[in-house]
């Protein structure tokens, strides 16, 4: 792809790399895009380990930034700034999670592929985020700068940094706990026993006496409202303001990106935290080559889908192979 | 509100078969993998790539035929990708799914700016004239739904009468039905199902492809990144409203067309409303859809279920 733009592959791949990992700075930055990234993803991964596949967390995320910065801006001033915080991680959990129930109640009650649900939930996000903020949500003055956007969260109320001269907030802390409580509550829990049990065989879960529905609806809260979260978290911590979306514009689409960063790491949480990092390294370096070179950024989300493909024709031949001689060395 | 319901509906009437097209032709071909047991959700990928291809084959050439031919071909290529992961090496198929529509998002767009460069005005093709047929096009009404329509409405007619007849009264119909419903019996009656799958897979692919050319070569002249809008996911959802049965799709297709129209119409007829809620739409009712035939539909047995032959 990067040889259609007469560019030189390797060092289209190294204005990539040197973008995305390349020393302090850049790798700062790939650390402030992955961190909604790894909550989103770490969030996916309940679900898709039941194998429930919500492909609504783009919806979840918007409705979680919309609400946080609306109710985050009718509160600034009058409570303390970690206080703000509080209530807009708590309000960006609640409407993603709410955002994330009608397509799971489809599913359990009517059948309904939770896949097209979510997806089109997806869409009214979109929208309704375009109207609020070209309409009620919009800040005074937001259009001088010719982008709309809603009136700005007040320097004091966002997340503090934590690597000076850097743009890396506490949200990456809080990402990096996330995706710890949950690799506990996944591979620890009766809990997370019972979803991965379903994802295996819903007969199964069913003669174990795991209450499919009550399962899939708290794996489908949590991950809707960790979708909230990230949304929280891009605002609060790296935009500041809330910014209309275009459909699918990859550079804001962690709802989509974070399908792949959580199925190619087998929805380990662990290996979540490394897969967002490669994933945000990615799009960041792809901005480095979109300046250099005129590259679109575009090219990231091809890249990312070619990642799964390659990683679901790898899985299928090498780890057969190698699960063979594993057990014949035994 | 001045607004003249005869003229909404007239225009409803005349807008709806043209944006059902692409819906319908995808829909169509996803309803043929799913009979044979393929959850196909690259639609919108290939859907993608059938756009852009058509527009770049007509620009490059000129020719609109080569356009849809093209197009139809890199929707054959891309499901071939889906299946060698998903009927050859068995992977999840919503993962491999998911893999081809990334692709195509991505490379639709990246192709475009690399043919174009980031232009602000977009470059416009020739578009496919309708064919109006004499006389009977004349008719109030239904002369301009059902006769002044381009010439691939025609063509669709007959594909969808051609696969309700393939699927219910032939032999290689019912062989593949029995391969999405029970492959191991369908084995048994000597069919081999990896075949009917990849076969199945093509066809959809094919179908995707023209319906995403039909979207540039005969509505819009021109390229828009993620120009499909999920239309592709519609068409996936089409299928269950239609419970996988071609005149159903086609039916469901048509009314998802006048609901598009209704929009576009609405849109210009009360600047007052804001129009994102008129965008909203044909996704609301998409939800509405599934939703009402949702309890009683009944997928085949095998759909999304890899087959293994046990080689």
């Amino acid at each position: 792809m990067i040889v259609l733009f007469r560019v030189p592959p390797l060092s289209g791949i190294s204005a990539l790399f040197s973008t995305g990992f390349g020393g302090y700075q850049q790798f700062a930055e790939t650390m402030v895009i992955s961190t909604p990234l790894l909550i989103m993803a770490v969030g996916l991964s309940i679900p898709f380990s039941a194998k429930f596949w919500n492909i609504g967390g783009q919806g979840q995320y918007i409705l979680g930034s919309i609400v946080s910065t609306w109710i985050g801006l009718q509160i600034v001033g009058t409570l303390p700034p970690f206080l703000v915080i509080l209530v807009a991680l708590l309000v960006a959990f609640l409407a993603g999670a709410v955002w994330a129930i009608p397509p799971t109640l489809m599913k359990l009650y009517l059948g309904t592929s939770e896949i097209i649900t979510t997806l089109m939930m997806n869409f009214l996000a979109v929208f309704l985020l375009n109207f609020l903020v070209l309409g009620p949500l919009e800040g005074p003055g937001a259009r001088a700068f010719h982008v709309p956007s809603s009136a700005p969260i007040p320097q004091a109320d966002m997340l503090p940094g934590i690597l000076p001269g850097t743009g890396v907030t506490l949200g990456f802390v809080l990402a990096l706990l996330i995706a710890g409580l949950l690799f506990v509550v996944l591979n620890r829990t009766r809990f997370g026993y019972e979803i991965r049990l379903i994802g295996q065989s819903p007969d199964a879960a069913r003669y174990a006496g795991v209450s499919i529905n009550r399962s899939i609806m708290v794996s489908m809260a949590a991950s809707g409202g960790l979708a909230g979260v990230a949304g929280m978290v891009q605002v609060f911590g790296s935009t500041g303001v809330l910014l209309p979306q275009v459909f699918s514009d990859i550079t804001t689409s962690f709802g989509y990106v974070g399908i792949p960063v959580a199925l190619i790491a087998s929805l380990n949480p662990a290996a979540i935290t490394l897969s967002s990092l490669f994933f945000g390294g990615i799009l960041n370096g792809a901005y480095g080559m979109e300046l250099l070179y005129g590259i679109p950024v575009d090219v990231v989300i091809s890249v990312y889908g070619l990642i799964m493909l390659f990683s679901l024709l790898g899985l299928s031949i090498d780890l057969g192979k190698v699960m063979n001689r594993l057990r014949r060395v035994r | 509100m001045g607004f003249d319901v005869g003229s909404v509906i007239s225009a409803v009437l005349a807008g709806m078969v043209p944006r059902a097209m692409p819906a319908l032709l995808a829909a169509t071909g996803e309803n043929v993998d799913e009979i044979g047991g393929i959850l196909n959700l690259g639609v919108e990928g290939i859907m993608l790539m059938g756009c852009i291809t058509a527009f770049l084959v007509d620009y490059a050439t000129g020719s609109i035929l080569l356009g849809f031919v093209a197009a139809g071909g890199v929707g054959m290529l891309f499901s071939f990708f889906h299946g060698v992961a998903s009927i050859t090496l068995r992977a999840d198929q919503v993962v491999s799914g998911t893999a081809i529509w990334f692709i195509g998002w991505g490379l639709s767009g990246v192709l475009y700016v690399a043919a174009f460069g980031f232009s602000a005005s977009p470059v416009k093709i020739n578009t496919l004239a309708s064919v109006s047929i004499p006389y009977l096009s004349g008719l109030p009404i239904v002369g301009q739904l059902i006769f002044g329509e381009s010439p691939v409405f025609y063509l669709a007619l007959v594909l969808i009468g051609g696969i309700q007849y393939f699927l219910y009264h032939t032999k290689p119909g019912l062989n593949l039905r029995t391969v999405g419903e029970d492959p191991r019996v369908a084995e048994m009656m000597g069919v081999n199902p990896i075949r009917y799958r990849y076969g199945a897979l093509l066809f959809g692919g094919l179908l995707a492809g023209i319906g995403g050319a039909y979207i540039t070569l005969v509505i819009v002249g021109s390229f828009d990144y993620d120009m499909t809008a999920g239309i592709g996911f519609v068409a996936v959802a089409l299928v269950l409203f239609g419970k996988w049965r071609p005149w159903r799709v086609f039916i469901g297709a048509l009314v998802f067309g006048g609901i598009y129209v209704l929009y576009l119409t609405l849109e210009t007829a009360l600047p007052s409303l804001p129009y994102q809620f008129l965008e909203m739409w044909p996704y609301l009712a998409t939800l509405g859809f599934i939703v009402v035939v949702g309890k009683r539909a009944n997928p085949p047995a095998a759909l999304a279920k890899p087959y293994d032959r046990g080689e």
